[in-house]
């Protein structure tokens, strides 16, 4: 019963978001570290999770929602810069990091914020 | 364990790696006119090989921990043959008066210096930004 209070679809919404965060800030991590390492080919998040999390979000659906799992995989269209096969551009990587820090930050204080808002529903303060 | 800076694994083992690539390349500076190394002939200039520990390898069902870890995979020696240069007065020289110097080239160990060192700050951006994430993620709920 008290499931259904945190089965809210923006919740989950927001839920999944964070996971999907923090599995990309790994990937990026893994990335950076591997700047110099020849052949290496960069890693993202599957570009498959933002379409279905999008999808669901806009049904509203719960089910469909809460079976969402992010995952990584080699990024394909990432083109070499160097011979050495490397796909990973420093700049870009650090881009695409403070925008996964900047993403995290809205969607932990979205989390907190409907958070604070069940709790003034229950305490009335 | 618990793991709250999560694949920080990986960054500390690229810190390490260029940490190495560091210390080689002062060396190949400090030794740029060594005409006697250990084994004496003139320094030849060193190289480290990077390699991923697990290449790409289970990256569609990556969770931490099955990422590829960077690694110093060996030390190797630039091969390019020394370089000649024309000095009659070294003990070193040959009965031309040249004296086989370091393939060490200072522009090239510069440019790599350089390299190295931004590919070592962006670790610890990481660092940084792994840790900034995970105190708002334990801030959660506080209000």
């Amino acid at each position: 019963m008290i499931e259904a209070l945190f089965n809210q679809p923006n919740y989950l919404a927001a839920k999944k978001t964070l996971d999907a965060v923090a599995l990309r800030q790994e990937a990026i991590n893994n990335n950076l570290a591997n700047l110099e390492t020849p052949g290496y080919k960069r890693v993202d998040l599957a570009p498959n999770f933002e379409q279905e999390l999008e999808k669901a979000s806009a049904s509203n659906d719960v089910q469909q929602l809460s079976s969402l799992t992010p995952t990584l995989a080699v990024d394909t269209t990432a083109k070499a810069s160097s011979k050495d096969g490397n796909t990973v551009h420093l700049e870009q990587e650090l881009m695409h990091m403070n925008q996964n820090a900047m993403t995290h930050s809205l969607e932990t204080e979205l989390v907190s914020n409907m958070l604070a808002k069940m709790r003034l529903a229950i305490t009335g303060k | 364990m618990i793991q709250i800076l999560t694949g920080i694994q990986n960054t500390s083992a690229a810190l390490d790696a260029e940490r190495t690539r560091l210390d080689v390349i002062s060396q190949n500076i400090a030794n740029a006119h060594t005409t006697h190394d250990v084994d004496g002939k003139p320094y030849q200039r060193r190289v480290v090989v990077f390699e991923t520990a697990l290449q790409n390898a289970m990256t569609s069902d990556a969770t931490s921990g099955n990422l590829p870890a960077i690694q110093v995979a060996k030390i190797g020696r630039d091969t390019r043959p020394p370089l000649q240069v024309y000095d009659p007065g070294n003990s070193e020289a040959d009965a031309k008066g040249m004296v086989s110097m370091p393939n060490v080239n200072m522009h090239e160990e510069m440019a790599d210096l350089i390299s190295a060192s931004r590919t070592f700050e962006a670790n610890l951006a990481v660092v940084k930004n792994a840790r900034s994430m995970a105190m708002q993620t334990l801030s959660i709920g506080k209000h």
